[in-house]
């Protein structure tokens, strides 16, 4: 049953790092053949949220994911409309790893991709990230939990795969109601219809096979278990190839595509996305697979992250390429790390005091 | 462990699956939730010993049993 798991895992990772060098060499910017942070935050843009300029688009990867998600769950029985684990928290921690990734410019799947593209910035991402997990299993193995989920009503649960839809028929129809960059990386983008189709195909297989970014190093960390991190190799692994073929791929820390040399701050940006991710229950990859399934706990995380993205443009929060974060992203990712250990702590000793 | 005695409990938390394990006994192990049985990613307790459902508690969400191919559910909170 493992090696079974671990081979599907390994296909969905070639699969999602093989569509991620094929949008990129479609028009995505440099190792963005996917990121979950920056495409919820361009469609933030694109929908008025925040009104950075080079950051506007309604990513079709993200629709893609959600529906993929959404379609192959309710074909299987796994669509299960559940929530009300502190729907309130998930929304904050969900802002926090959103203001976390755009210090450091990506999601914990860009960071892989930003890896398989030679960006070594990306390893003080992934030294941070594995960092926030760390803190995260203490406190799961401590007690911590954001509570049960009880059953949701169908349409509780088809509520954002719905508003997803909602989305890109206004996309299709009526593009004038929103915003689209004309230059930046909001500006840069694969045709539609690939994008759909790869948002779809990595939607329906990493609800297959429950790929998360996050889950692959706490179950390291937490049970010696190294099924969910086989994808996450073979996503590095597939982009290398393919980053190798085509000829983006480059070794080192300066000058890299949307990214920036600030190690400090790529550390700590990634410990929050971590931390939060652990707390969570998964990567924001996989807050939208969750989602998708029917948890309106997940849509409340993903409504967080696209609020806290809107945040992060209006007060200067997010990082710049090349110069990094200002004072104020700074600021926010070090008071983010320590609500989040605040959040953790309080409930990992009211849950202790319980049992 | 004998594969025909295997049992599956699946759990709301991680906590709890390590409490639970305390209580199942020596032949007890975590491992990730078995696919057919939850897209959840969470904890599981594998374990060979008979289940008792006074060491279920608040967290346990489900044991099952393996039944062929298949996992039976013979116990639900």
């Amino acid at each position: 049953m493992d090696i079974r798991e671990k081979g599907k895992l390994g296909l969905t990772g070639l699969l999602i790092g093989a569509a991620a060098v094929i949008l990129t060499v479609l028009g995505n910017p440099g190792n963005m053949g996917f990121c979950i942070a920056c495409f919820l935050r361009d469609t933030a843009g694109a929908m008025h949220l925040h009104t950075a300029p080079i950051v506007e688009y309604v990513r079709p990867e993200i629709i893609g994911i959600i529906l993929g998600s959404f379609a192959i769950s309710v074909a299987t029985g796994d669509f299960r409309p559940r929530g009300g684990s502190s729907p309130v928290l998930r929304f904050i921690i969900g802002f926090i790893v959103m203001v976390g990734a755009l210090v450091f410019l990506g999601c914990p799947l860009r960071m892989v991709l930003r890896l398989a593209g030679g960006d070594l910035n990306a390893l003080v991402g992934l030294l941070g990230f594995i960092a926030g997990i760390g803190v995260g299993c203490i406190f799961l193995s401590n007690g911590f939990t954001l509570g049960k989920a009880e059953k949701q009503s169908a349409i509780e649960g088809a509520a954002l795969p719905g508003a997803t839809i909602l989305l890109f028929v206004l996309f299709l129809a009526v593009p004038s109601l929103l915003l689209f960059s004309e230059s930046g990386p909001g500006s840069m983008h694969a045709p539609v219809a690939a994008a759909l189709l790869a948002g779809l195909l990595a939607g329906v297989a990493a609800e297959r096979t429950r790929l998360c970014m996050a889950g692959g190093i706490r179950d390291i960390f937490l049970i010696r278990d190294f099924t969910l991190i086989s994808g996450f190799a073979a996503i590095f692994l597939a982009a290398l190839i393919g980053n190798l073929i085509t000829g983006s791929f480059r070794l080192g820390f300066a000058d890299q595509p949307v990214s920036h040399p600030m190690h400090i701050w790529n550390f700590l940006g990634m410990t929050a996305v971590g931390l939060g991710s652990v707390m969570l229950g998964g990567c924001p990859l996989r807050q939208l697979i969750l989602a998708g399934e029917g948890s309106s706990d997940s849509a409340s995380a993903v409504l967080g992250m696209i609020v806290g993205s809107a945040f992060a443009h209006n007060f200067s929060l997010a990082s710049s390429a090349n110069a990094g974060p200002g004072t104020n992203g700074k600021v926010a990712v070090v008071a983010g790390i320590i609500i989040l250990v605040a959040i953790a702590a309080v409930v990992t000793i009211k849950e202790r005091r319980k049992a | 462990m004998d594969p025909e005695d295997i049992k599956v409990a699946t759990f709301h938390s991680h906590y709890g699956a390590i409490m639970f394990r305390k209580r199942a006994g020596v032949d007890a192990e975590l491992r990730p939730v078995p696919r057919t049985l939850s897209s959840s990613c969470g904890t599981a307790v594998f374990f060979t010993s008979p289940f008792n459902p006074a060491i279920a508690d608040e967290n346990t969400e489900a044991v099952y049993m393996r039944d062929g191919d298949c996992w039976r559910e013979i116990w639900r909170k």
